[in-house]
């Protein structure tokens, strides 16, 4: 396509640079709330003495609970007609809820048995990611639907994962906040004042996309007066989750994205730890001080390339489009993870900083790209079953990332258990050990690039088509608009 | 709505700093006034011992990554080891120590009696005393970082077992018979043998511990059994020095050695010596450090005996383990193992 060619988003759809800003808190506190007991979870075992199988599988449990709530979740907010809209009242309420029982899960008391503390952490967890499910599930179904302009989608998409990094960019210091012994007697003490500090954060930050994003599509006043009786209510809207869910995962495009999804982050996600073991132990030989440095420039390396592919990933979108864009930027995270075979070198230690990049751009296009097409889905999910059921998608594609993410960490372990490790060896490992390591951590991302790109070049939903599905959506809105329990808020 | 938005902004941005700048110390490792000053006082067997060296690397970089991490403290090495190994005048140092008032004092002892008196005097006067590498196990130390000679010695048997197929003769190269830590591996060699019925150990075999007379000794007892299929040595003498590179067959002798030298690396090359076993003692300083820190300011419940495990050095790690040395701050590694 000439970039000429490409379509120019209307002044009506266009987001003002105060909502898109308003939206991308929300993912500032998304992220952090995502991230946050992977990185404070240290405390439980170095602060309290859990076992650390018990602290994996207190991390583990919720994403089988997620399972159910995130698209209960999403449903319930695809259904709800409220005056202030189908997903504000939820991540306001969710935001502060979720804010105040985080707070109120770290204020572990001392001096207990290992199973007391299991079981507090394990209930307060659940009521967290209750509330989590409650504030996320609405704010991503929200950013779908704020504009259904294909190229305002990924310029929103851009805003919002740029700002989503200064959270990963905030949590790696948790720890070391935690233990810093000015302000705290130790890490339990530590991590309880973190988390107060980190629940207001999120109450406060959390309820800003409800307070200044404008929903696009309202319920009509009739409709949230519709009555019903609550037995015959909650019969029909069991058979229409489920009538729903399986529609959702039905979804061809849909699924292509989750794949594509599925494979680039987790292929990435599962080989994270490979590269700092490969650093310290192979190219610096056991040096942690040595190879802790060049993993924090790796890192930052890392976050500004990222960074910077997002915007640029958000430009390069709008004049070839998105599916072009994604399989380009994967590519290059499909060259970055092969030229780590060639980058690790202990005789040059800073080769190992070459791919950071390359690999940097995949994950910047991913979030940027896969929320926007998305998006797009929805609208034809819309003109096929009559139905906006962002909520839906948004939650089954979130907790397809999150139970990856889950999978991925349990089987990093088990891989490099695989490949012969030995941590008491410490740089003394045998070379096929090194050599399994190092394939591992360029190969599978290397393999899941692919698969990603291929999963995504099959994706059937261009700008031309985007555009004709909008058209055929407006044109029956206006026909329908006093049928259809939603109405476009334009 | 501007107002709104500006608020908005002023509350992240209030809030973002607050997070960061929680974290900003721990960057810069600033010392503000008022903080404690930690002293330990170092004392090895020899500064002329380049293992002792990357034990010191070792101790002064934990005390550098305590100090950074936690704000009140801040750690320091006092190295303070005698030129050779000299019993008395590690008394004499650590008597120093205690008028100087150290903070805590981590020792090897070169003779375990004749340092109980000087540790007890010290940890009267309220120093704690940890020892790493050779403890003195009688005095009021409150904890010792080093290996289990026993079971070393039970590895090193299991390896040369593996090597020899479980049979045939073996003799083990013994070094200093006065020397404890020396007889528990050879005990743990015995103990370990026993599981192999068809292997026949014709002997412990003592010498005086340098390069030539472990050589002599080696080769008086290959005179005497011929047929001798496997050399258990509880230390790295006869690979000290090149002297032994060309007065033994490659391979046809299976050897497992204690010890795994930089000057040792070229016999695992030449498939001289099938098996060294490293100690890594850079974790000699490191962990000594880390646990002194956790009994007198961190008034964490310290085990009184922690183990190190040593690694088993092949060809297959050979590589790894030159890269291992090197970081330790080992010197005149050949660089053509660092590829490998």
């Amino acid at each position: 396509m000439n970039p000429k060619d490409t379509h120019q988003t209307a002044p009506a759809d266009k987001i003002s640079g105060g909502q898109k800003f308003a939206y991308g808190l929300g993912a500032i506190v998304n992220n952090l709330l995502g991230g946050v007991i992977g990185y404070m979870s240290i405390v439980l075992n170095v602060g309290l003495g859990i076992n650390p199988a018990l602290v994996g599988t207190l991390q583990a449990i919720p994403r089988f609970t997620d399972a159910l709530t995130d698209p209960i979740m999403g449903y319930i907010s695809d259904k709800t007609r409220s005056k202030y809209g189908r997903r504000r009242p939820y991540i306001f309420f969710g935001a502060i809820f979720v804010g105040l029982v985080f707070a109120l899960m770290w204020q572990l008391p001392e001096g207990y048995s290992e199973m007391f503390y299991f079981w507090f952490f394990l209930i307060g967890s659940l009521i967290f990611y209750l509330f989590y499910t409650m504030f996320a599930t609405p704010w991503v179904a929200l950013g779908y639907e704020l504009t259904s302009d294909y190229h305002e989608r990924t310029r929103l998409m851009g805003v919002m994962n740029f700002m989503g990094q200064f959270a990963w960019i905030s949590l790696p210091w948790f720890y070391a906040i935690m233990e810093n012994d000015r302000f705290f007697s130790n890490s339990v003490q530590g991590a309880r004042t973190l988390a107060i500090i980190i629940g207001v954060f999120v109450a406060v930050v959390g309820i800003m996309p409800a307070i200044f994003s404008k929903e696009r599509f309202v319920a009509p006043e009739s409709e949230s007066k519709h009555k019903t009786k609550l037995l015959d209510g909650l019969k029909s809207n069991i058979a229409l989750f489920f009538k729903g869910l399986l529609i959702t995962i039905k979804r061809v495009e849909f699924l292509k994205l989750c794949a594509g999804t599925f494979f680039l982050f987790n292929g990435i996600m599962l080989v994270g730890a490979f590269s700092s073991y490969i650093t310290i132990f192979y190219v610096f030989g056991g040096d942690t001080d040595q190879g802790a440095k060049y993993m924090g420039l790796f890192g930052t390396i890392t976050t500004f390339s990222t960074m910077a592919a997002i915007v640029g990933v958000t430009w390069i979108s709008s004049r070839i489009g998105k599916r072009k864009t994604f399989i380009i930027a994967t590519s290059m995270t499909l060259i970055g993870s092969i030229l780590k075979w060639f980058c690790y070198d202990p005789l040059v230690p800073w080769k190992v900083l070459l791919p950071a990049p390359l690999i940097a751009v995949g994950m910047g296009a991913l979030f940027t790209l896969m929320g926007s097409m998305v998006a797009d889905v929805c609208d034809l999910d819309e003109l096929e079953t009559g139905e906006r059921r962002e909520g839906m998608f948004g939650s089954i594609y979130w907790w397809m990332v999150k139970l990856g993410m889950a999978l991925a960490f349990g089987l990093s372990g088990f891989l490099l258990n695989a490949t012969g490790f030995v941590v008491d060896f410490g740089g003394a490992q045998s070379s096929s050990t090194f050599f399994w390591m190092i394939l591992i951590d360029a190969g599978i991302p290397a393999i899941a690039s692919l698969i990603a790109i291929y999963a995504v070049a099959t994706y059937k939903i261009t700008e031309e088509r985007s555009y004709e599905i909008r058209s055929e959506l407006e044109k029956r809105r206006i026909k329908t608009v006093s049928v259809d329990p939603l109405i476009q808020n334009s | 709505m501007k107002i709104k938005y500006i608020i908005s902004f002023s509350v992240v941005l209030i809030s973002l700093v607050f997070l960061y700048g929680c974290g900003e110390d721990q960057e810069t490792g600033d010392k503000p006034a008022g903080v404690k000053k930690i002293v330990i006082t170092m004392i090895a067997k020899s500064s002329a011992n380049p293992v002792f060296l990357t034990a010191k690397n070792g101790a002064i970089s934990e005390a550098k990554r305590i100090s950074e991490k936690y704000k009140k403290i801040d750690v320091t090495i006092d190295w303070n080891t005698p030129e050779t190994e000299d019993a008395l005048e590690q008394v004499r140092r650590i008597r120093n120590a205690i008028k100087d008032k150290t903070d805590a004092i981590i020792v090897s002892c070169s003779d375990q009696d004749s340092l109980t008196s000087a540790i007890n005097e010290a940890v009267d006067a309220g120093i704690p005393v940890m020892t790493f590498d050779s403890d003195s196990p009688q005095s009021k130390r409150f904890a010792f970082y080093g290996p289990d000679d026993i079971a070393m010695g039970e590895s090193v048997m299991k390896r040369l077992a593996e090597l020899i197929d479980g049979r045939g003769k073996i003799a083990v190269l013994g070094g200093n018979i006065n020397a404890p830590n020396l007889r528990e591996r050879v005990s743990g060699i015995q103990k370990a043998a026993a599981e192999y019925p068809e292997i026949e150990l014709v002997g412990v075999y003592y010498h005086a511990e340098n390069e030539t007379e472990s050589i002599r000794e080696m080769l008086r007892v290959q005179e005497l059994y011929p047929d001798l299929k496997g050399w258990a040595m509880v230390g790295g003498w006869p690979t000290f020095g090149r002297e032994l590179m060309n007065k033994v067959e490659p391979g046809r002798i299976k050897i497992v050695a204690v010890d795994a030298l930089p000057v040792q690396l070229e016999y695992v090359e030449k498939n001289i010596v099938q098996v060294l076993f490293g100690q890594p003692t850079f974790k000699w300083g490191t962990v000594s450090v880390e646990t002194v820190i956790d009994k007198i300011y961190r008034d964490k419940k310290v085990n009184p005996i922690n183990r190190l495990n040593t690694i088993p050095v092949t060809i297959d790690n050979l590589g790894g383990w030159s890269r291992q040395l090197k970081a330790w701050g080992y010197q005149d590694i050949p660089e053509k193992y660092y590829g490998m």
